[in-house]
């Protein structure tokens, strides 16, 4: 047998490193939530693009309306509906932005604009230049939509968090609320509100907040309910948390993540109803305008000035696009559980 | 069951009556009265119109009236047209809104579902991808913004299809297909979750184990079972639909209670605004009653908690 020829001599062996203190080191740094949250929102390309499209649409309507010297409302008729030239790409015939307008006429030429004057979007009926109005539109657009989710995730989380944490009889009062409130088609308030109020951003604002907490109060209520039963809530309290502690560290922090996804969601909503209301004629008034009231407009001579409805019509699809898919790739980073 | 279903029913009731009020309530606040405006009637003539439509009354009577008159199902008059009652006007638009409705639920379920299904079972492959995109287009992309570009490029630039008016099928086309939009990418992207996670469980596995064909467990085991929980996205649907229906409406010119309701709007008719606003109401929360007492029956075990968007 080759087994038996081997001996098992003692310099064979060599004792294991049995430090109880290495043993149990682990080699790599441990990552919290958070980090290990965008480490996977970070692999879903679509989630980055949106995330990065959303930056860009920022920081652009911010900056855009300064890149040209006219202002939102300067009007000028003698060079009203010019269709759009951008210096450099007027060369290349087939992008459209040479100028000409649908009909072949170099608009430019006719209605003798100065040679260096280029409006990159062009101009409308009023010849207001477009490129301004349609980022200063996307500011209040966006202005409205965060500032109207910032609202909602205050009440909502107010209003969830104690229905939620105090239980009971308040549950139970608070709860009834929300569930009449919950019956009534948000569109049919806001459209109400918006009549009482006269359009505004303001008032918009405060229209869609009416109804918007709901969805929040009640994710967040969801979220607390079954959180406060853990055992590290129960730990928490017998070592003698006060609620304030117990709600700021415990559970406020472990809900932050749905509130964060619901969040997302809700900005594209809002931003969809200030549209909707601007396109239905009960939104943003002139002379200010936001991207609904100038798809609005765009689309009453969409036969002749097709760039009016084009421009602003692409700019709020990118922005809703990319916030649904940053609203995607935040959930499945942030809450694997609730994959839809 | 029973009691769910009369306390639910209750509950709608105090909805729709929360509804009503506010309504009213709202339309008083608005400074004016509709007849204000016309120098041309003297104080008599002026007292009498507000005599007949009982505008007269103090508030509080009017508000009774008004109730009362609801709960028969009466909405008043419209300002628009001598004579002419918010009902006629609803009833005339009941026709085009509820076929276009129709139609864009039945088209967009039906390639809802195929996209979904195909995407499920070509699962991380490039239909699977292609099907997602589209969902997510579909629901982030505004309807009225989708049927304009429709409008322009298919009904003016290619003129394949009439631009506007309802005078008969092929005017159904470009709208009822730009609201079928949101409805495709919502049922597309629910089926396929569903698929994915039925196609997973042991049931499935033991069918194929067993030799079923491929087809049949496809069909009677997967689609059969994934398609329970669509009820949940019904609320939320119909509701898109209404939404979508007031501009797409406006924007074909098609003679609907969505267009109805957008024109009161920018002549300042109440009495039509009241009363669409309260039949959408009683609309949606009758849906979201449906949806909910469906959910009950085929599934127990959720019996309070509701789905809606």
């Amino acid at each position: 047998m080759s087994m038996s020829e081997r001996k098992l001599t003692p310099d064979l062996f060599r004792p294991a490193n049995l430090n109880s203190d290495k043993a149990e080191e682990i080699s790599k740094p441990s990552l919290s939530f958070w980090q290990d949250a965008f480490r996977r929102l970070k692999q879903n390309k679509g989630a980055m693009l949106g995330l990065f499209a959303i930056v860009f649409i920022i920081v652009f309507s911010l900056i855009a309306p300064t890149f040209t010297k006219y202002g939102i409302d300067d009007q000028e008729l003698m060079r009203s509906n010019l269709p759009p030239k951008i210096p450099g790409l007027e060369k290349i015939e087939f992008l459209g932005v040479n100028g000409v307008d649908i009909r072949d006429v170099n608009q430019y030429e006719m209605k003798n604009v100065p040679k260096d004057d280029y409006f990159w979007f062009g101009t409308d009926s009023l010849g207001r230049d477009q490129w301004t109005r349609v980022w200063k539109g996307t500011q209040i657009s966006l202005y409205i939509a965060f500032l109207a989710s910032a609202i909602e995730l205050i009440i909502g989380v107010v209003y969830g968090g104690v229905s939620a944490f105090y239980g009971g009889r308040t549950d139970d009062i608070m709860q009834r609320i929300v569930e009449i409130l919950y019956g009534i088609p948000n569109l049919v308030v806001i459209i109400l509100f918006i009549i009482i109020l006269d359009p505004g951003i303001l008032s918009i604002t405060l229209a869609l907040v009416i109804t918007g907490w709901i969805g929040m109060s009640r994710i967040v209520r969801a979220q607390i309910i079954s959180l406060k039963n853990r055992e590290f809530v129960l730990a928490s309290r017998t070592l003698g948390s006060t609620n304030g502690r117990l709600i700021s560290k415990h559970l406020l922090p472990n809900t932050l993540g749905a509130i964060i996804v619901t969040s997302t969601f809700t900005i594209p909503g809002a931003i969809f109803f200030e549209s909707f209301l601007s396109f239905i004629g009960l939104g943003i008034q002139p002379p200010i305008a936001s991207l609904g009231s100038l798809i609005a407009d765009g689309f009453r001579s969409i036969r002749i000035y097709p760039h009016l409805a084009i421009y602003p019509a692409s700019v709020l699809c990118i922005l809703m696009i990319s916030f649904n898919l940053l609203g995607d790739g935040l959930r499945d980073a942030l809450d694997p559980k609730m994959r839809r | 069951m029973l009691r769910y279903i009369t306390q639910r029913i209750l509950y709608m009731l105090l909805t729709l009556l929360i509804i009503a009020t506010i309504t009213f309530f709202l339309m008083k606040l608005l400074p004016g009265s509709p007849f204000n405006n016309q120098d041309k009637l003297t104080e008599t003539q002026r007292y009498a119109l507000n005599e007949k439509y009982g505008l007269n009354d103090p508030v509080p009577v009017q508000y009774i009236n008004y109730i009362t008159k609801l709960a028969q199902g009466d909405l008043g008059y419209t300002f628009q047209f001598d004579g002419r009652t918010v009902n006629s006007l609803i009833v005339n638009g009941m026709g085009p809104s509820a076929t276009v409705g129709f139609e864009a639920l039945l088209f967009g379920t039906i390639v809802g579902l195929l996209l979904g299904i195909l995407a499920a079972l070509r699962h991380n492959t490039f239909l699977d991808y292609g099907a997602m995109v589209i969902a997510v287009f579909g629901i982030a992309i505004p309807s009225f913004v989708f049927a304009g570009l429709l409008q322009y490029y298919v009904g003016v630039k290619l003129g394949w299809l009439p631009v506007a008016f309802w005078n008969g099928p092929e005017y159904h086309i470009m709208p009822a297909f730009s609201l079928s939009v949101g409805v495709i990418a919502t049922v597309a992207r629910f089926m396929r979750t569903e698929m994915l996670e039925i196609l997973g469980t042991d049931y499935i596995l033991m069918a194929r184990s067993k030799g079923v064909s491929k087809s049949a467990v496809i069909f009677k085991h997967s689609v059969r079972n994934s398609l329970i929980p669509i009820v949940t996205i019904l609320g939320p649907m119909a509701i898109g639909l209404i939404t979508g229906s007031l501009v797409i409406e406006n924007i074909f010119a098609i003679p609907g209670i969505g267009e109805q309701f957008v024109k009161a709007i920018t002549v300042n008719d109440y009495p039509v605004i009241m009363g669409t606003t309260i039949f959408y109401s009683f609309l949606i929360v009758s849906i979201i009653l449906i949806v909910d007492i469906l959910y009950g029956i085929i599934d127990p075990r959720i019996r309070v908690a509701g789905g809606k968007s």
